[in-house]
């Protein structure tokens, strides 16, 4: 019975969309999902640090991962939100806003539903996807948070490779 | 590792530095038994809760020196140098010994069986002397107690199997006892039920064991039992007919003893008998006195959470005096101003928990001075006054290492030989004295020492000759002796094992001004000389300046700011080397506004906060002052790990978040940048 809850757990994943592409995220590492509030940036820090913001009376930092993934930054929106996340930076959990353009749905897959990520053809570095998800016709990619908090913030996340 | 080795580990360390601090009187008093004993005490709980949580080397190693503190105790050995001095490396020993892995090191390793063997060979030179002297060893009196035990089984305690009698055979292997049987409920053999128990039992043990080995005897039935257990004497009543004689009369149809009568009696016998048994009383006196003092330990963990609550609460609730104020609800007012009280005292409250006396680091220093002047044949005494002054813990932390080598310095440097000292016309013992009080919301530390002071010609020479200053520049008394906080400067001539750790005076400078304090230097030749260390009294609530540049409001520490001018935005721009001329001084400044990169449209009229820098005065420029606040800080997080110029953030009273500005970190990082 608990075995069974476990396994559920473990494969269920927050979708959400960054510009026109979705991706998604294991829900054990989201805490919150927030509306956009105004973000107080610090003065002498990379972009893609987008700032801190007032979570309940403790200073979250936020990070703007759409820099991270698209050249492009599409304008703030009503759907846009702020996920509340847990991550390991330098062996430590640590909560993290990312900002996103919006968020889709919890969906429920098998482990077998779970192809492994392309190693070719992608414009994203492939050690940052875990794995690619097909649902009602769209591609999602499951994103390893960990590691892309462990990466350097002010770089991008785009492979090398252009885009063909 | 366990959570009970991990407690173990918090208490052993506590035992440890108790021992430390027990250790260092009874070198001033060596025949102070109290000492001794307390010294005993503690090895023995050192021992017993290291074989406990299988720190089995900890447990092995005290065995052998309890016992020959034990013959101390005893009077059958004398505390001597060699002794202690073998102690305090043991002490230091026994904290390696903490690290369950330590013996793997080879020095550890190696320096733990030399110090066995050195226990060992005192104990060997003792046993043959006792061998010698055959003093016939008899079983001390004093710890022994006379215990009063009701025990009243419930009808049904044999339905599960247990033999009441069996309880009482066990009571006897732990002392002699006295056992009266209570049969007055058995009833007529018509009415008799053979599996019930209708028997209850009293009992006058005589112990050197604790209660609470009594109380375990019982454990599997107290549920089901009346249980009573009662200390009615510290000696032995059995032995005293007396005694014995009025517990007969005592014993009557009646179901148990009456205690009332008995305890009153056999504390006027024992008064009578006090001659005999003063050491008993003086133990049990100690015994309360220790028990009184009511403390509980709570990981700092949980303290720090308190204090995230309170300052969340402190936030919360002036957001409600704003909106009250606003909104002008009348009854919320009241509500309102009610609220902010509470808060005011439980944040007061919480603050002080995080507080410890500073004494917690003053036995280090005691042992530091120990050692030291035993290593340079100097005679120093450390006086402390005020130890029981209370900083935050994280401030304690700070301080412990440039104290420690303020210290070293008073030692090696300051303090005379005895030689020395006859020749000056000075007392033979040389003294450090360590004051510490509060001063409004700082608390001041002050260490003072005899010696013979810090000879200014030879700072000059030297700052000279390390191109600090010019040959012929003109300094006054002060300003020398700023020198010596400046990078490079270190004036022992010889590097000694002490001072010569390549961390001169600046680097106590630098680490005191890190926790948020000052520090100050006075000295007068053949007098001696004095460090006077300022410090706030906790580091998470600071006094700041509330200031606006572009959308963002920043908060400065308002100790650093020296005075606020308004001034005209073209002025700013028409500095020429970031110099403003301001009350007809020059003041070099930084216009915030362009090094944060900030294009929003400036104001006509700017402010410039003139902060202080090393002595020098420095011109922060910013958009608007808003006035003082009280921030308290939170970190702002992994992310900006490496983000020095900001020391943290504040949430101001509505919601939003004030960034707290290190003006020193600023000021270093601008100027190396231009």
């Amino acid at each position: 019975m608990i075995d069974e809850d476990i396994d559920q757990l473990t494969n269920s994943y927050l979708s959400f969309k960054l510009s026109d592409e979705f991706f998604a995220v294991h829900v054990s590492k989201v805490l919150n999902i927030l509306e956009l509030v105004p973000i107080t940036k610090v003065p002498k820090s990379s972009d893609v640090l987008k700032g801190v913001i007032n979570l309940r009376g403790s200073v979250l930092g936020v990070i703007d991962i759409r820099m991270k993934f698209n050249e492009i930054i599409s304008e703030n929106t009503k759907e846009t939100c702020i996920l509340v996340l847990e991550v390991l930076i330098d062996n430590e959990m640590v909560e993290v806003g990312a900002i996103v353009d919006s968020v889709e749905e919890v969906i429920e897959v098998k482990e077998n539903e779970i192809q492994p990520p392309l190693s070719v053809g992608t414009k994203y570095k492939s050690e940052f996807i875990t794995g690619l998800l097909k649902s009602k016709d769209k591609f999602i990619m499951i994103l390893d948070m960990d590691k892309i908090f462990a990466f350097d913030h002010a770089s991008m996340l785009l492979d090398d490779m252009p885009e063909t | 590792m366990d959570n009970f080795q991990k407690k173990f580990i918090e208490e052993a360390t506590d035992l440890i530095n108790d021992l430390e601090q027990a250790l260092l009187s009874l070198e001033k008093q060596p025949k102070d038994t109290e000492i001794v004993a307390s010294v005993f005490r503690i090895m023995h709980s050192l021992k017993g809760g290291g074989g406990m949580f299988g720190f089995d080397e900890i447990s092995n190693f005290t065995h052998n020196l309890e016992t020959i503190y034990d013959e101390i105790r005893n009077g059958n050995l004398l505390v001597t140098e060699e002794l202690l001095s073998i102690t305090f490396s043991s002490v230091d020993h026994l904290r390696n010994l903490l690290d369950p892995e330590a013996l793997k090191n080879e020095q550890i390793s190696k320096n733990h069986n030399i110090l066995l063997s050195k226990v060992e060979g005192i104990l060997k030179k003792h046993d043959k002397k006792i061998i010698e002297t055959q003093i016939p060893e008899t079983e001390k009196e004093e710890s022994v107690q006379t215990f009063y035990i009701y025990f009243g089984p419930n009808e049904s305690i044999m339905d599960n199997g247990t033999n009441p009698l069996y309880l009482l055979d066990e009571l006897n292997t732990i002392g002699n006892c006295n056992v009266y049987t209570r049969t007055q409920k058995i009833p007529l053999l018509s009415k008799f039920n053979f599996s019930k128990c209708y028997t209850s039992w009293e009992v006058f043990l005589v112990t050197k064991e604790p209660v609470a080995s009594i109380q375990d005897v019982f454990i599997f039935v107290e549920d089901e039992s009346e249980l009573e257990i009662s200390n009615i004497a510290n000696f032995d009543i059995l032995s005293e007919s007396e005694i014995l004689d009025k517990i007969e009369d005592l014993f009557d149809e009646k179901s148990h003893f009456d205690l009332s009568i008995l305890s009153p009696f056999i504390n006027n016998y024992e008064k009578e008998k006090k001659n005999k048994i003063d050491t008993v009383t003086e133990k049990l006196s100690t015994f309360t006195k220790e028990n009184v003092i009511s403390s509980i330990r709570v990981s700092s963990d949980k303290i720090d959470e308190l204090m995230n609550l309170v300052s969340e609460l402190v936030t919360s609730q002036a957001s409600l005096s704003l909106f009250v104020e606003e909104n002008k609800v009348q009854e919320l007012n009241q509500l309102a101003e009610n609220i902010e009280n509470i808060t005011r005292q439980l944040r007061d409250t919480a603050f002080n928990i995080s507080l410890i006396p500073i004494e917690t680091m003053l036995t280090r220093f005691h042992r530091l001075i120990r050692d030291l002047s035993t290593e340079f044949g100097k005679n120093i005494d450390f006086i402390t006054e005020g130890a029981e002054t209370e900083l935050d813990k994280t401030l304690i932390q700070g301080l412990t290492d440039p104290l420690m080598h303020i210290i070293r310095n008073s030692v090696d440097h300051g303090i005379e030989s005895e030689k020395e000292r006859v020749k000056l016309g000075k007392t033979l013992k040389g003294m450090i004295y360590l004051k510490a009080y509060y001063s409004g919301a700082n608390v001041v530390i002050k260490i003072q020492d005899d010696g013979k002071g810090i000879d200014l010609a030879k700072v000059r020479q030297k700052a000279i000759s390390k191109e600090l200053i010019q040959h012929d520049s003109k300094l006054t008394e002060r300003e020398l002796l700023d020198i010596i906080f400046l990078p490079g400067f270190s004036t022992a001539e010889n590097v000694t094992d002490v001072s010569g750790r390549g961390v001169g005076m600046d680097v106590v400078k630098r680490k005191i001004e890190e926790i948020r304090g000052t520090v100050e230097l006075d000295s007068k030749t053949n007098v001696g000389t004095t460090i006077t260390i300022k410090l706030p009294l906790t580091l998470s609530i600071i006094d700041g300046l509330l200031v606006m540049i572009g959308n963002t409001k920043y908060v400065m520490p308002l100790n650093l700011v020296n005075k606020i001018y308004a001034v005209n935005h073209q002025d700013f721009k028409k500095a020429y080397n970031n110099i403003i001329i301001i009350d007809g001084e020059q003041i070099p400044f930084y216009y915030l506004r362009d090094e944060f990169e900030i294009d929003t449209e400036p104001l006509e009229v700017e402010q410039m906060v003139i902060v202080k820098y090393e002595d020098k005065k420095i011109g922060l420029a910013v958009d608007d002052v808003i006035g003082e606040y009280q921030a308290v800080l939170k970190p702002l997080g992994k992310l900006y790990k490496n983000h020095e110029i900001i020391s943290g953030a504040t949430i101001l009273g509505d919601g939003t978040i004030a960034l707290v500005l290190d003006t020193n970190k600023i000021i270093h990082e601008f100027s190396f940048k231009n």
